[in-house]
């Protein structure tokens, strides 16, 4: 599931085959200056390291003149080692990228979205195709096997035939007109000779020594090859052979990583950076909206902060889970259909905060029950600044999800989910942006990979997207 | 590989063919002079199956014969390298066999038949492995992949290989 044997993948294949690679031109002279050569690794290396990248952003980490990282990438494209998107955007656009990078990498929370400018830029974005890469490197490999094979077998080769009389040459080509009636062997057109194959040892000493020698030298040679070949990629193919059984991350497209990404980075940092999601919910749609659904998602962060650190330490202890822990998260509440339900609405309505941790008390653990007293301690005090109107018109929407809930399984998160949305799409409209983050996530079937690639806390993403719905709708 | 293409030619029709069957006359030489003949360039014809436009006749000077531009359809034959065909064989001898599929002369030298497959002269010389299990003789049924092709200009002979997965005798005639 990791992502480290593929990129061990990655390095390997491109150390053996791309090392001498110069992306300038044959017509070009190499100086020493523009002996680019070894680009084509670094390069590699760089992508390994990151996910979808925008090429301007990597031609500057990697100092490189984003001429020359274009070049080398769109050769890689060809050699469909990578996968690149190009898209025209305004500058607030790229932004989206940008909340998504510093999702995934850590970085300081993105600056201000001040300057708005309507100009559009083409951006290109390029990122690793695990499973592509698998695959082209087997094939690689093996039309080189397979070259080598048949040249060394002269599988392909046209015989050629001697007559031992005259030393006239014919090929197999010419073999309907040598072709005697008498015998079944062929004979000379000049002297009527029978003609032997060259590759015999008596054609080849009367031919002349130098010639037979040449043969074996090459053969030989291409013996060599293949041996050598065979020791120098065997680290490549035992890799290639580690990682057949493992199922290669996937990103996806970008839209899809970048929504994944940005609300994974919602999750890292919580509420104080609660102006990223409506930062990256602005994006596509384009239409700012007030922030009632807002203060919505926060309640949800309450929620999803006392249930991530759960997650946390249940991927701790069973390091070996696949399932996503939205998935998890789901079949607690299956479980528990019934008094789920009068839970949340107790929660909902903010007045009772020791009902619902009683209830809780029945299903989980003591540290979550602790966990979930402290959520609903901030649910109180929330929603208490509510307004009561709202209240009611979330508590109808919960309990038509609550029901929703308590009939479908777990397949139907999504449904579920949409079902909560619909709902809320009644009483505002500022649910547009959490619908469009949303439903990329949803859709994702390789939630997987990221709960291990990333750290722990982009992997309660899913787990936060989740219950952003769940207590919302 | 097979085409189906579209050709021109210029037929010369006899003056005493002229009169309401001139059409069918015309069309019955063409046939004649064309289906079985081999350009390098487009390989076999093998069959017309129409014709699209006979064009204006001219009478040539002095002979009296005229000259129609015939636009036919028809289907080609033409053998690629590294194609893959089913041939019968034609002659087995010492260097190899010979094999025809439709018009297309292919040798097979000894080579390129599998190590397994030994030479036996006699009667009926013919390729068969130690186990006696596969037999190559006149008659059989091979299918090959083509490693070479000499193009010319009214003729085309190729050189093929069984020692490839899935190519060898296809069907034996002395088992049915």
């Amino acid at each position: 599931m990791s992502v480290e044997p593929f990129n061990r993948l990655v390095k390997l294949t491109a150390r053996a085959f791309y090392d001498d690679i110069t992306t300038k031109g044959d017509n070009q002279p190499k100086t020493g200056r523009s002996d680019n050569r070894g680009i084509a690794v670094v390069v590699l290396d760089a992508l390994t390291r990151r996910q979808w990248v925008r090429e301007e952003d990597l031609a500057k980490d990697l100092k490189l003149h984003s001429k020359q990282l274009r070049r080398t990438l769109r050769f890689f494209e060809e050699e469909k080692l990578v996968t690149r998107d190009h898209r025209k955007e305004t500058a607030k656009g790229a932004k989206i990228y940008s909340a998504a990078v510093a999702a995934t990498t850590e970085g300081p929370p993105f600056g201000k979205e001040g300057e708005e400018k309507i100009k559009l830029h083409t951006h290109s974005y390029c990122c690793l195709d695990y499973a592509q890469i698998y695959d082209v490197v087997r094939y690689r490999i093996h039309r080189m096997k397979k070259k080598l094979k048949d040249e060394l077998e002269s599988k392909n080769t046209v015989q050629e035939y001697i007559c031992p009389n005259c030393g006239r040459r014919y090929n197999a080509l010419d073999a309907l007109r040598l072709v005697s009636l008498e015998d079944e062997y062929f004979h000379c057109e000049n002297c009527n000779g029978e003609l032997v194959a060259e590759s015999d040892k008596l054609a080849a000493q009367e031919a002349g020594d130098g010639d037979d020698n040449a043969r074996r030298r090459r053969r030989e040679k291409l013996k060599d090859m293949l041996q050598k070949m065979e020791v120098q990629l065997k680290p490549l193919m035992e890799q290639l052979n580690r990682v057949k059984d493992l199922s290669a991350p996937e990103f996806g497209s970008l839209q899809a990583w970048e929504a994944r990404a940005s609300a994974a980075g919602r999750a890292v940092n919580g509420d104080s950076s609660s102006n990223d999601p409506s930062k990256s919910s602005q994006g596509y749609g384009g239409t700012p909206m007030p922030f009632l659904g807002d203060t919505k998602v926060e309640v949800a962060f309450a929620g999803a902060e006392g249930k991530e650190v759960d997650v946390k330490s249940e991927t701790g202890n069973a390091s070996l889970k696949v399932l996503p822990p939205w998935m998890i998260k789901q079949g607690m509440n299956l479980t528990k259909e019934q008094r789920g339900e009068v839970k949340q609405e107790s929660k909902m309505d903010g007045s009772s905060a020791a009902a619902p941790s009683g209830f809780s008390d029945d299903k989980k653990s003591n540290v979550e029950d602790d966990k979930k007293s402290l959520q609903d301690e901030y649910v109180k005090a929330y929603y208490a600044a509510l307004l009561k109107k709202q209240q009611e018109l979330e508590e109808a929407a919960k309990q038509q999800e609550s029901s929703n809930t308590a009939v479908s399984d777990g397949l139907s998160g999504m449904s579920n989910r949409q079902v909560g949305m619909k709902s809320k799409r009644e009483d505002d409209e500022g649910d547009d942006d959490v619908d469009w983050e949303e439903a990329p996530v949803a859709g994702n079937t390789s939630e997987s990979f990221k709960v291990n690639d990333l750290n722990v806390e982009a992997a309660a993403s899913p787990e936060d997207e989740d219950d952003i719905d769940w207590e919302e709708g | 590989m097979f085409f189906h293409i579209v050709l021109e030619r210029n037929m010369q029709l006899h003056p005493r063919h002229f009169g309401r069957n001139l059409r069918e006359h015309l069309i019955s030489k063409l046939m004649k002079d064309v289906e079985g003949t081999c350009s390098g360039r487009h390989g076999f014809v093998v069959a017309i199956t129409g014709v699209e436009s006979i064009g204006k006749g001219l009478i040539r000077d002095g002979t009296g014969f005229v000259t129609f531009p015939v636009k036919y359809q028809c289907v080609v034959f033409r053998p690629f390298k590294g194609e893959i065909l089913e041939a019968v064989v034609t002659m087995v001898n010492k260097m190899g066999f010979f094999a025809e599929a439709g018009p297309v002369q292919i040798f097979v030298s000894n080579h390129l038949i599998p190590d397994d497959m030994e030479f036996q002269s006699g009667d009926m010389p013919n390729y068969t492995t130690s186990d006696g299990s596969v037999k190559i003789q006149k008659d059989s049924e091979v299918r090959l992949k083509i490693i070479g092709t000499r193009v010319d200009a009214t003729e085309i002979f190729c050189i093929g290989t069984i020692k490839d997965d899935f190519l060898g005798v296809i069907n034996d005639p002395t088992t049915i």
